[in-house]
């Protein structure tokens, strides 16, 4: 068996197999239906006609046969007319008389089985189809056999048998066809539910876990599969949800101790200690942040009618970053362009990516050192830092989730970047990272629709 | 001056009230939505800081309440819900500021500040940083008290850099202040005036620096400890 991978080709096919088979056999079977009906009709007449010649049949006192036939009758089985022949034959098989010049049977060979046959034989050119019966004269059995020459005939039933094949066995064909292509169109639309319902399932992701497959039209046939599969997204999504709501109510759960523990250090004596406590208090913070971020991000998805002003995000991402770059004796400069770039984004989420950008910037870079921010009009987000750059190696780690180069290095989770990647995949905007011919590194973020 | 402060952790709602004392503010501590709306329709109170989380009720029904009433009371929220919704949200309903958990008592006692300080209100006339005074109704700057000879301009520069003490000042801001928005003005008449400003503190002893965010603005700050 062929395997076929399109449950509509495999239909297709079964179908044009039974087109194939219904177009041979059907005629066949109508012609052969046909046929016999014609070669009843003919049995009959010959039937009819063996009966008149043994009306005319006697036997005489002597024993002698004699057959006497109405001129019209003897006319019709002439030699001069050559088209019906009779031969009465007696039980011993002699030949008592017959239409033809010899005194030759009709049909030769034993037919005493029955009573009735319809028998068929050739003449030189002359086909001959006819019947052999028996009948009881006196206290004798005679044959009489009449047939006719099949060769001439013009009778129309006889016509119809001939022309069978090219009158009805042609218009078969085109009906078939034509209920095959009107099944293939049925196919089609019963399959279309089937194509809608797979373009929302390529839509599903853990973003969008709240897609379910329509069931609106979808064959019943198939319809227990469909809700099947809704009912494993319904499971699968919850699964995502009690995972993201824990991330974000643990993240919750633990700013407000961590608002206590920072108020409490407020009423230490030794304000060194507590200046300390204060930056580990504040990594803390951030990390949290991040976690949220993340969390966020798990259920976010952009709105394709808004739109974002790139230039306005940095200027605010420097303005807001700045005090904690002066704060470690280091700066923040905006450059580029000073009008807006409007692209299609969220605003919040660009500005958590700038953010993420240059608070990495800012840790990385040594005091005195200046973390330049340059938007471009095409569209780029540049953010240039002065540190020591990023090794050719790690230009692929660096986005991974908790990746850092040195796990010692205070200050940071390593999810900053994967959180700038997420929301540039969000945005379809590309993120790229290189190192300044001058040192230090410098990170692109590209989009596609700066109008 | 007294505030209202609805917060349902009692550890951080007495280490709150005892902070806002150290910052010369009194305050009335309710730790549900119900104390909360019950105290706010007897007593009136300069503003009110307002935690989002309560055990009754969502900390924005009260302050939506506060909005239909068209009652001015400035509104402080704080949150542990950093998230964008939140904060739009938190907004929307008619919060004046908001912080996001954890946050220093300091820099709640500075939005106090300039929460109290608006148009209205009676708090703050002085601005300072270090040994740099500024009183906000003579227009006059104090470097250790000796009063400093500013023009106009120099002032109104000086004044929108104090009142925003550590956050950047962008130079359109500055722009639109001090000249407007019909006057011309040239492109570097900002830096022209941040430059003397800083030449005059200086050369006066005043321990303050005026920073320039390139691109983006200035930002004044006490002098670092070098």
């Amino acid at each position: 068996m062929i395997s076929f991978k399109s449950i509509f080709s495999r239909i297709i096919f079964l179908h044009v197999i039974a087109v194939v088979i219904t177009a041979i056999f059907m005629p066949l079977v109508l012609y052969w239906f046909v046929k016999s009906a014609a070669d009843d009709l003919l049995r009959q007449a010959m039937r009819d006609q063996a009966d008149l010649v043994a009306h005319y049949l006697a036997m005489q006192g002597n024993g002698e046969w004699t057959l006497e036939l109405p001129p019209g009758l003897a006319d019709m089985y002439s030699q001069a007319y050559g088209r019906y022949l009779y031969a009465v034959l007696d039980s011993g098989g002699r030949v008592l008389f017959s239409s033809l010049k010899d005194r030759a049977p009709i049909f030769t060979g034993d037919m005493r089985p029955g009573n009735f046959a319809l028998l068929e034989t050739r003449r030189g050119n002359a086909a001959i189809s006819g019947v052999s019966i028996a009948k009881k004269i006196g206290d004798q059995t005679v044959w009489i056999q009449v047939g006719e020459d099949l060769t001439h005939r013009d009778v129309i039933i006889d016509d119809i048998v001939a022309d069978f094949f090219k009158r009805v066995g042609w218009i078969t064909l085109p009906i078939l066809l034509f209920l095959l292509a009107i099944d293939i169109v049925i196919f089609r639309r019963a399959l279309r539910p089937l194509l809608k319902a797979s373009q929302s399932a390529k839509e599903i992701t853990p973003q969008r876990a709240d897609i379910r497959l329509s069931t609106e039209s979808i064959p019943g046939e198939i319809l227990p599969l469909v809700e099947a599969v809704n009912q494993a997204l319904d499971r699968l999504e919850k699964g995502f949800r009690v995972q993201r709501e824990f991330t974000a109510d643990a993240a919750h759960e633990l700013r407000t101790p961590l608002t206590i523990l920072r108020s409490r250090l407020d009423t230490l004596v030794d304000r060194n200690a507590a200046k300390a406590l204060h930056k580990d208090i504040d990594g803390m913070a951030r990390i949290l942040t991040q976690l949220l971020d993340i969390a966020e991000l798990e259920t976010f998805s952009l709105d394709p009618s808004e739109e974002a002003d790139l230039h306005a995000i940095c200027a605010e991402i420097a303005e807001f970053t700045a005090p904690l770059a002066l704060g470690q004796g280091k700066s923040i400069a905006l450059s580029g362009t000073d009008k807006p770039v409007w692209v299609r984004g969220n605003s919040e989420m660009l500005s958590r990516a700038v953010r993420n950008l240059v608070e990495n910037a800012i840790n990385y870079s040594g005091a005195g050192s200046t973390v330049e921010i340059a938007v471009s009009e095409e569209g780029v987000i540049q953010v240039f830092d002065e540190g020591p750059g990023i090794a050719p190696d790690d230009r692929e780690l660096i986005f991974r989730r908790f990746w850092r180069r040195d796990r010692r290095r205070k200050g940071g989770a390593g999810l900053g970047l994967s959180i700038v990647q997420r929301i540039a995949e969000a945005h379809a905007a590309s993120i790229k990272v290189e190192n300044r011919p001058t040192g230090g590194a410098n990170f692109a973020l590209s989009f596609a629709e700066a109008r | 001056m007294r505030l209202a402060v609805v917060e349902d952790n009692p550890e951080l709602a007495q280490l709150l009230t005892q902070g806002l004392k150290r910052e010369g503010y009194d305050s009335d501590l309710m730790t549900t939505a119900a104390e909360a709306r019950a105290a706010l329709a007897s007593t009136r109170y300069a503003l009110l800081i307002l935690d989002l989380g309560l055990p009754d009720a969502d900390g924005l029904s009260i302050l939506r309440e506060i909005r239909e009433r068209k009652d001015p009371l400035p509104v402080l929220v704080l949150t542990a819900r950093g998230g964008l919704h939140d904060r739009v949200s938190g907004l929307r309903s008619g919060a004046d500021d908001y912080l996001v958990k954890p946050f220093a008592l300091e820099e709640l006692a500075a939005r106090l500040e300039a929460l109290l300080r608006r148009p209205g209100q009676l708090l703050g006339r002085a601005l300072q940083v270090a040994n740099l005074v500024f009183d906000t109704e003579s227009r006059q700057a104090f470097i250790d008290d000796r009063p400093q000879t500013l023009s106009a301009r120099e002032v109104a520069v000086l004044e929108l850099l104090m009142r925003r003490k550590d956050r950047v000042v962008s130079k359109k801001l500055v722009e639109d202040q001090i000249f407007g928005v019909s006057g011309e003005i040239a492109s570097n008449a900002v830096e022209v005036y941040v430059h003397r400003l800083r030449k005059q503190l200086s050369e006066n002893g005043a321990k303050v620096q005026i920073h320039t965010i390139r691109g983006v603005g200035y930002l004044i700050s006490e002098e670092k400890a070098a």
